[in-house]
């Protein structure tokens, strides 16, 4: 039996069905197409987290000079607090909330009676103690069902205290998977933050970084070779990120995505409405980060920046080779699987293909068919009854603000030279043979952990333990381990290191028992 | 149901129902969980779990959606069960339900029901367990996914004459602990739940995905049939509790013991098990002589620490125990649920060991969320943290160590070994106490010492002088109508003895330099310093102006700074002294911060100056007549030039002594303008009865207006001083020290001395007396006689309606909350002496007098707040 029918056949009929369209095996001279951002099968323990988890864990969390209140029970405030491992310097004055968590603590009289006299309290209280200047408000599930209209009680904080105060309904159960939330995040911030204050960029070549959520520090490892080459970061979405950047995002002439999985919407309002061209960038790798570098530098068109840009990359491998080349001599010929949210599967290929890894898996937690297919399959993608409750936010152009950097020929000649507004999704990127799968399950990971025997498994905190007592290595690339950065090029050395040290672990050969000698298969993964 | 006291959690100490229910059930024999509600709750306490105790943590989700939110959720629950019991096999499936499915009113048991029913064949046992995340803690969490199990299995009610031994949460290694001793007692028994092998297993050849350790059902299901059931928590709710569904249902004796956490009890469970027939192992008898002997070792470590404790309430009653018992004085005992009685016990266990130790304050706090323990405990002097890593930002911010010994440790390994259980428990975690305390102290009191003793250079200034003056009211007068000062009244001990003065701290009739109503330790200044800066919006200066000298007793004065320096970077201190220690205190005064120094010179003359000092106390030598001025006038000098070197911004006092001074006092303010002095205010005389120049007439006003234009020839001259109080807060002339001041000696009927009297409190705190009358949703009723102060009881408030109030105290007060409230109000504490409230309204006060009731308003620590009531009331 094929490693498809093996697992399948676990399965009854219905889920058989329902599962089948999520895996495949790569072809690479087909165009193949997967199901995504659907249902998770109840029960089958799927990694997936929720609408509140993306719009408030994802996209609102690292906001440092924000204010996020959770209206909800104690729950889901207290699981998303610093969980992330998102970093964040203060503002200057002394303010960073990232190391705070804000809940409403609704209690049963709460559910009972309603919840928005607490919520008004609570946004008094924390203007009072934290003189916040931005307070964020995101629901959880009971909140949509009891009815409280945050939105108003929002309107009303704006008006009494002079701060800006956005609602996010992102109640759990929206859409199916923390995906939904991404997209409310996006609207709110589209709707009122973008384009809130005119401020021009000190300097040319100024840039936002979209999707770059500062994980073990990669932003700041991102931001440093930008700035090295000359651009201007205006704004960062939203790793060691600020609303009062964001408010000056549409100033700035280009957006750079790295996650387009979950800031895509914000991308392609901002065309619509200012004018900014967006780039799909990968920053994790050695060979994509100096390619995306190009194709920034292409953007400008400028010489000089084509210079510095080649100077700069030159610069930074020859500082790295050494470690480089040490730990692909050590990892050269590995197996990798991952399986990680929605664009990590795909970007850390490349940095794995640069100490010579092969990666025989890899699947999103809740990608869509456009990141593993590529945008041009937008149009097909059919809308189901869990996508339609998630507002698209109709833009229009904003006469006053809109600039096109670019003049109409050269943009018709950049989409095609550098890719300009598109994304080749990742199935195109993987070998032949390999696996992509979607909204992997706990079930599944054991499945194929054991049928394609990859040396080391990327994923997260909740298939860490099931995969090491499996035998197998564990990253998690959801916060690295409490490591990172892995972006950049200093970056890939730490990744390169951490891979080193997981792999060559003392432990691994030491686990048979010296009464039970030669028992185990594969215990000595790197003998 | 309870309501909660705050409105804004800011970093949560407790964590939700449904977290608690999936941990014990990992504590029964191949059982799973499934969450009924949005995947994200599963997907979240997975990775909380996972995190805590680094192993795989497996809990089902049914997945609901928007439309599972319209049309109910029974389909997907059960697609979920269906492919649960397909894939795991599991002999127990628990149905926890989530905020989602209690909010929609999923009915899970109906759907069960019909499950089964359309399942004839069905071998796994299903187990649906109430859990709304807002119905209470993951403490509660636990123990109804216990009871839900027992009352809802089959149970075997033959009887065995085994133990049935339930505990709440606690770390595997604990649970380990508690059966190797159980086995080594000889007595049969069944531990529920028994979470020490799935939550802690080790690397085996083949990974199995079904937690194979725990409870097996049968025997849960033949705890039916126990001769005893020893429940192990003090604060598990009853409606909720296992061991008494087991009394009720199947007549199995129920005794509750508190967590052996400690020595005491440790022996209670060793007694109550040797009285059922135990024999405890020698190894047992030999942990528990090694763990004394370590408290004698440790004792002089222990005595030191000042402990902040939190997490569930059975923990931080066992820390506090363990503490208590060992000289560490809990200084915050915390918990983030509401627990009745956890006040009371709390205190009743730390009272003590903090009178010994003279610690006045400590908090107990039901509700709490990190913000609060932290600004208790920065107010209580916590030096040793003690609870999960949540702990860990508090540790960062203030350099107080973290001892993580309690779920969640996020960012230590070993969670899950984390021992504190029964005497080895009791001693590992005291070595890590005395330990923790002993590294601080060596990475501390030297350089400590070495700032006391031997300064270091100033620190370079970094505002200019006018724009720091501008703003201090004592210095500028275009502040002193805005800008709000508060001085501390820290300083009691004086090192000179003025002719003019005689310090009496306890006058608020008075308003003059060196009266103050109460002495505060530097913490208790702190949290004034804290109210204050709350109420008051133009606020900028703290000063410190004895009652004493400043300077007299470094020690406290140097605490307070740096206290209040911690909590407010930008506060601008001012300090008053009479000079005499300058030189040695300089220094690390600039450090510290202080930008603006009174200093009072009367004379530069030491003949003149013999005449206005009687003596004057100096490194353990009194010196007197011209010798002692001589001393004094040499230091006043030595520590202005230091100050006005380094910038800061000096004023000097003068006071006018008719015929002593007052032909002088234009050369003292020619050589101090020689010196850098930024301003010179000539003072008045008052007057003091009981002074040695009691009766010395007064310079006229014109004669002093003169010598002021005379004077301000050579420095610009203060002309707005009001001669405040030691303790005066507020704008200048504008003294609001009265509302930060325990409360004046009530009027009221007159009690026999000696006699105990009762006493009503209204606090939202349960610690300071801190709420209006009109707002009390509960009445503390103390009991005192003036020495000892006895909480009698709690008394909450029924609204006519019936039921607690919900309104949380935010709307407003009095009858505007309700027609008749007040006198629902009034006739609550009709058998009381006594109310002590923040503010009582004047319709109220009336109404409680004619009851022969007392009311006071005030703003204190409970205790002291009802003792003094109740000297008052005997007098």
């Amino acid at each position: 039996m094929d490693v498809k029918s093996t697992i399948l056949s676990k399965y009854n009929a219905k889920v058989f069905k329902g599962r089948q369209d999520h895996l495949l095996e790569v072809d690479a001279g087909q165009t193949q197409e997967i199901a995504a951002n659907a249902r998770a099968v109840p029960g089958l323990m799927t990694n997936r987290g929720c609408c509140y988890a993306g719009c408030k864990g994802v996209v609102l969390g690292p906001l440092k000079d924000t204010c996020v209140i959770t209206h909800g029970p104690i729950g889901c405030g207290f699981y998303s607090w610093g969980t992330r491992r998102n970093k964040a310097r203060g503002d200057g004055e002394g303010r960073n909330f990232i190391q705070y968590c804000f809940s409403t603590d609704m209690q049963e009289p709460d559910i009972v009676f309603g919840g928005d006299k607490k919520l008004r309290q609570a946004i008094k209280e924390a203007v009072t103690i934290f003189h916040p200047k931005h307070v964020m408000i995101c629901s959880t599930c009971p909140v949509g069902l009891i009815g409280d209209d945050i939105h108003a009680v929002a309107a009303e904080a704006e008006k009494d205290y002079g701060i800006t105060c956005v609602a996010f309904s992102c109640e759990g159960y929206k859409g199916v998977s923390q995906s939904a939330g991404h997209h409310i995040a996006n609207n709110g911030l589209m709707k009122r933050i973008i384009g809130a204050d005119d401020t021009p960029p000190p300097s040319k070549y100024a840039v936002n970084l979209l999707g770059e959520y500062n994980i073990g520090g990669d932003g700041w490892e991102v931001e440093r070779i930008l700035k090295r080459v000359g651009y201007h970061v205006v704004s960062v979405f939203t790793g060691d990120g600020a609303l009062a950047d964001i408010a000056r995002a549409h100033t700035a002439d280009l957006n750079l995505v790295q996650c387009h999985r979950s800031i895509n919407y914000v991308a392609e309002m901002m065309k619509t409405a200012y004018g900014t061209d967006w780039l799909k960038v990968n920053f994790i790798g050695l060979g994509s980060a100096a390619e995306s570098l190009r194709r920034i530098a292409e953007f400008f068109g400028d010489q000089d920046l084509k210079n510095r840009t080649e100077e700069v990359i030159a610069d930074e491998l020859a500082a790295i080779e050494p470690d480089i080349s040490y730990f692909k001599s050590r990892l050269e010929g590995r197996r990798a699987a991952l399986f990680v949210g929605g664009s990590r599967s795909h970007h850390y290929q490349d940095l794995l293909r640069d100490f010579g890894v092969a990666t025989v898996l890899a699947g999103y937690e809740f990608g869509h068919r456009d990141d593993y297919e590529g945008r041009q399959v937008i149009p097909r993608i059919k809308e189901d009854a869990d996508s339609k409750n998630i507002e698209t936010l109709t833009v229009a152009k904003d006469d006053k603000r809109y600039r096109a950097f670019l003049s109409p020929e050269r943009y018709e000649e950049l989409k095609s030279t550098i890719g300009l507004e598109s994304y080749a999704g990742m199935i195109r990127d993987m070998p032949d043979g390999s696996w992509v799968v979607d909204d992997l399950n706990h079930f599944e990971t054991e499945q194929f952990a054991k049928l394609l025997r990859p040396d080391i498994f990327f994923s997260g905190i909740k298939d860490k333990y099931v995969l090491q007592k499996s035998g197998v290595l564990s990253r998690q690339l959801h916060c690295y381990d409490y490591s990172g950065p892995y972006a950049g090029f200093r970056g890939a050395v730490i990744f390169g290191r951490d891979l080193t040290m997981g792999l060559y672990a003392p432990a691994w050969k030491m686990v048979t028992p010296p009464w039970k000698a030669g028992d185990r298969e594969g215990d000595a993964a790197n003998a | 149901m309870s309501t909660n006291l705050a409105n804004l959690n800011t970093n949560p100490c407790k964590m939700c129902v449904p977290l608690g229910a999936v941990t014990a059930i990992y504590g029964l024999q191949r059982a799973m969980s499934l969450l009924h509600g949005s995947q994200g709750c599963s997907t979240y306490i997975r990775r909380h779990l996972a995190t805590h105790y680094n192993e795989p943590i497996d809990i089902a989700s049914s997945s609901l959606t928007e439309e599972g939110t319209v049309f109910g959720g029974e389909a997907n629950l059960v697609k979920g069960l269906d492919n649960l019991i397909k894939l795991y096999e599991p002999e127990v499936i628990a149905i926890m339900t989530t905020c989602l499915a209690e909010t929609i009113g999923e009915d899970v048991p109906a759907i069960i029901q019909r499950y089964r029913e359309s399942r004839p064949e069905l071998k796994t046992t299903l187990i649906p367990v109430s859990s709304a995340g807002y119905s209470g803690t993951h403490f509660e969490g636990w123990f109804r996914a216990v009871r839900a199990l027992l009352s809802q299995i089959k149970m075997n009610l033959a009887p065995h004459g085994g133990l049935n031994i339930i505990t709440g949460p606690a770390s595997p290694a604990d649970m380990r602990s508690l059966k190797n001793f159980l086995n080594g007692c000889g007595l049969p028994y069944t531990l529920l739940p028994d979470i020490s092998q799935n939550l802690d297993g080790g690397h085996n050849p083949v990974y199995n995905r079904l937690p194979s350790g725990g409870t097996p059902l049968a025997e849960a299901a033949a705890m039916a049939g126990a001769r005893l059931t020893l429940e192990l928590t003090a604060f598990c709710p009853p409606e909720i509790s296992p061991g008494a569904l087991l009394e009720e249902r199947y007549h199995v004796p129920l005794l509750r013991l508190n967590a052996p956490l400690g020595l005491r009890d440790t022996d209670a469970l060793v007694k109550t098990l040797e009285s059922l027939g135990a024999k405890v192992p020698q190894a047992v008898r030999e942990e528990r002589s090694r763990y004394c002997d370590a408290m004698i070792d440790a004792h002089k470590y222990s005595a030191l620490g000042r402990a902040a404790l939190f997490g569930e309430p059975d923990l931080v009653l066992g820390l506090a125990r363990l503490c208590a018992e060992n000289g560490l004085v809990p200084v915050v005992a915390a918990t983030g649920g509401h627990y009745p009685g956890f006040e009371a016990k709390l205190r009743a266990e730390i009272g003590p060991t903090a009178d010994n130790a003279l610690v006045e304050r400590f908090s107990v706090l039901n509700f709490a969320d990190f913000e609060a323990i932290e600004y208790q405990a920065l107010a209580n002097g916590t030096n040793i943290l003690v609870g999960s890593s949540e702990a860990r930002r508090i540790e960062e911010r203030h350099h107080i160590p973290l001892v993580r010994c309690a779920f969640p440790i996020h960012d230590h390994v070993g969670g899950q070994r984390v021992r504190t259980w029964g005497y080895s428990g009791a001693l590992a975690l005291l070595d890590r106490l005395a330990n923790t305390l002993i590294s601080r102290q060596d990475s501390t009191y030297r350089s400590a010492l070495r700032q006391q003793f031997y300064q270091p250079e100033p620190a370079a200034r970094p505002r200019s002088q006018a724009e720091r003056t501008g703003r201090h009211p004592c210095f500028s007068p275009s502040a002193c109508a805005t800008q709000a000062r508060l001085h501390l009244p820290v300083a009691p001990a004086c090192n000179i003895s003025c002719n003019y003065c005689v310090r009496k701290y306890d006058c608020p009739n008075e308003s003059r330099p060196g009266v103050a109503a109460q002495v505060l330790s530097p913490a208790e200044a702190l949290a004034r310093f804290l109210k204050f800066k709350d109420s008051t919006s133009t606020f900028s200066v703290v000063g410190i102006a004895g009652p004493g000298d400043s300077l007299a007793d470094w020690s406290r004065t140097a605490d307070t700074l740096s206290l209040i320096r911690q909590a407010d970077p930008g506060v601008t201190f001012c300090l008053s002294t009479n000079g005499l220690m300058l030189p040695l205190h300089a220094a690390r005064l600039i450090e510290l911060g202080v930008s603006h120094v009174t200093i009072t010179i009367n004379a530069v003359n030491p003949d003149i100056g013999a005449k206005i000092y009687a003596h004057v106390d100096y490194f353990g030598h009194r010196y007197q007549g011209r010798t002692g001025a001589a001393l004094l006038l040499a230091n006043q000098l030595a520590g202005l030039k230091m100050l006005t070197e380094a910038g800061l911004v000096v004023k000097v006092n003068t006071v006018l002594l008719k015929g002593i001074n007052d032909e002088h006092v234009v050369e003292v303010v020619q050589k101090v303008a020689g010196l850098g002095a930024y301003i010179s205010n000539i003072m008045q005389l008052i007057p003091v009865a009981g002074s040695a120049f009691e009766n010395m007439s007064m310079v006229s006003n014109r004669a002093h207006q003169e010598l002021r234009k005379r004077c301000g020839q050579y420095l610009s001259q203060m002309n707005h001083c009001r001669q405040c109080r030691a303790d005066a807060a507020g704008l200048l002339g504008q003294d609001r020290s009265i509302e930060f001041q325990p409360a004046p000696q009530p009027v009221a009927p007159a009690v026999k001395p000696g006699a105990a009297v009762k006493i009503a409190v209204v606090s939202k705190s349960g610690v300071v007396v801190d709420q209006h009358f009109g707002q009390a949703d509960r009445f503390y009723i103390y009991e005192s006689d003036g020495r000892e102060v006895r909480l009698l009881e709690t008394r909450p408030i029924r609204r006519a309606g019936g039921g607690p109030s919900l309104c949380g105290g935010s709307c407003g007060g009095g009858e505007a909350r309700q027609p008749g409230f007040t006198a629902t109000l009034v006739e609550a504490v009709g058998d009381c002496n006594c109310v002590l409230a923040l503010r009582i309204g004047e319709s109220p006060s009336q109404r409680l007098k004619e009851k022969g009731i007392a009311a006071v308003a005030t703003y204190d620590n409970i205790d002291r707040a009802v003792r003094e009531a109740a000297r008052g009331l005997a007098c």
